[in-house]
């Protein structure tokens, strides 16, 4: 006999895949934001070759299918080093990559809406190269990119459900399971969908409140 | 560690069938997308409350919501309504309402860039409010467009990859069916991902050459 019925075991369950799509997310934006950030500073000291490499490998990694990454480094990596990947370590590794491609993009339009007098007025009043970066650059290029990484991570989260596709049991995967199970496929994917849903705007919430935060000196105040 | 691409040889034919489906599904869901775009677009920009509230709904929802999980809702829910189709037309009606959501973005930003005396010159002439959008309006508002719907031909091209998840051998589906022929997934994927790079790539010079094109007395003006 076949258990079609939900049950009270099935909130666990979900409340389970949300805990992993969103541990995943977290942990890999969080590594692809200061990774992507570090790849901009490289930029930034106009590194030899470096600055060529990260460009061509970050327009890799925006121009083609996070399917495919996925499939590359978790069916790809292994046969061809011979190594074990485990389906966790693959999903980790491609959005970390992945999202620090993105944000290496908007971090370097960030630093270059800074006006160059301001960096050279810094340097002109005796600031290190590294002050410069911390006291000037940093606040404003902060600012600037909140917007565009705001929007960014809510598009990450999406793709996270990508993972379920090589065997991470995320929110997605539960979904499937649950929905093969009991057939229910509208009950079970809008529960999924307001699941996702409601997890997008937190992160767009939180992330226009930090904007407003940041961009608070130059707010209009009035005549 | 040994690098062989040549191995890939035989099976061109079987790629280029995937990548041929893929195009299939990227012309027809982008037809579709601009057609809902479109509609949203107008609803957007209409006086009603109601019609704009039901259009921010639309596009924050499909907007929010993973693809993948929309996917699987049109999949596995169509057959419930007792509506059967393939999973191809499954793959291009979830394309094109998915697309048209972002699609109603770039062509509401179209309208609202047209200059007001264009609309109020046609007001002048005496054409009809229907005339006025249809033939005034939305010609300059596409036109205006291009480069930006580019960019969602480009991202619905990225996404339908997603497509191999419900059985339609597109370009991804078609390279897994390689991949596991050939036992070599590393080659087949890299030859994949600088393929769709730089498919995409070209794709989005071709667009920016086109776009300039369309609007050469428009972008001169300026």
């Amino acid at each position: 006999m076949r258990y079609a019925d939900f049950g009270p075991h099935d909130i666990v369950l979900l409340l389970n895949g949300l805990g992993v799509s969103l541990t995943l997310f977290l942990t890999t934006s969080l590594v692809g934001v200061v990774l992507g950030a570090l790849l901009a500073v490289v930029r930034y000291y106009r590194v030899l070759v470096a600055r060529e490499l990260v460009t061509f490998v970050t327009e890799m990694l925006k121009n083609s299918p996070v399917l495919v990454q996925l499939f590359l480094v978790f069916f790809g990596i292994p046969a061809l080093f011979k190594i074990d990947v485990t389906p966790f370590e693959a999903a980790f590794f491609t959005l970390a990559l992945n999202t620090a491609a993105f944000v290496y993009v908007i971090v370097v339009s960030a630093v270059e809406s800074i006006d160059r007098e301001q960096i050279e007025a810094g340097r002109v009043f005796g600031l290190t190269r590294w002050q410069v970066l911390r006291h000037v650059i940093a606040p404003q290029a902060v600012a600037f990119a909140t917007g565009p990484l705001t929007a960014l991570l809510v598009n990450q989260l999406q793709v996270t459900s990508l993972i379920s596709v090589i065997g991470v049991v995320d929110l997605t995967k539960v979904g499937d399971i649950l929905n093969m199970r009991t057939l229910k496929p509208f009950i079970v994917w809008t529960v999924v969908g307001v699941l996702y849903y409601l997890a997008a705007k937190i992160i767009a919430l939180a992330g226009g409140f930090v904007e407003r935060r940041l961009t608070a000196h130059s707010a209009w105040k009035g005549l | 560690m040994n690098l062989i691409v040549s191995d890939l040889a035989p099976h061109i034919a079987l790629l280029a069938q995937g990548a041929l489906l893929t195009v299939e599904v990227c012309v027809l869901a982008l037809a579709g997308a601009v057609v809902v775009g479109a509609a949203i677009a107008m609803m957007r920009a209409s006086g009603s409350r109601l019609l704009r509230g039901i259009a921010t709904v639309y596009v924050d929802i499909f907007r929010n919501i993973p693809f993948l999980v929309q996917l699987f809702f049109f999949y596995y829910g169509l057959p419930e309504l007792g509506i059967y189709v393939d999973a191809f037309a499954t793959g291009v009606l979830a394309l094109s309402i998915a697309g048209g959501a972002f699609a109603s973005d770039v062509i509401r930003s179209g309208i609202l860039a047209i200059d007001p005396g264009i609309v109020e010159a046609a007001q002048v002439y005496g054409l009809s409010r229907r005339t006025t959008f249809l033939k005034i309006v939305m010609p300059i508002a596409l036109r205006l467009s291009v480069r930006p719907l580019g960019s969602v031909l480009i991202n619905l091209i990225l996404t339908s990859s997603i497509l191999s998840t419900i059985t339609l051998n597109e370009l991804t589906g078609s390279a897994k069916i390689v991949a596991s022929q050939t036992f070599r997934p590393f080659e087949v994927y890299a030859v994949l991902l600088l393929a769709y790079a730089s498919l995409t790539y070209l794709l989005s010079i071709a667009i920016a050459r086109f776009h300039r094109r369309l609007n050469r007395g428009v972008l001169e003006a300026v």
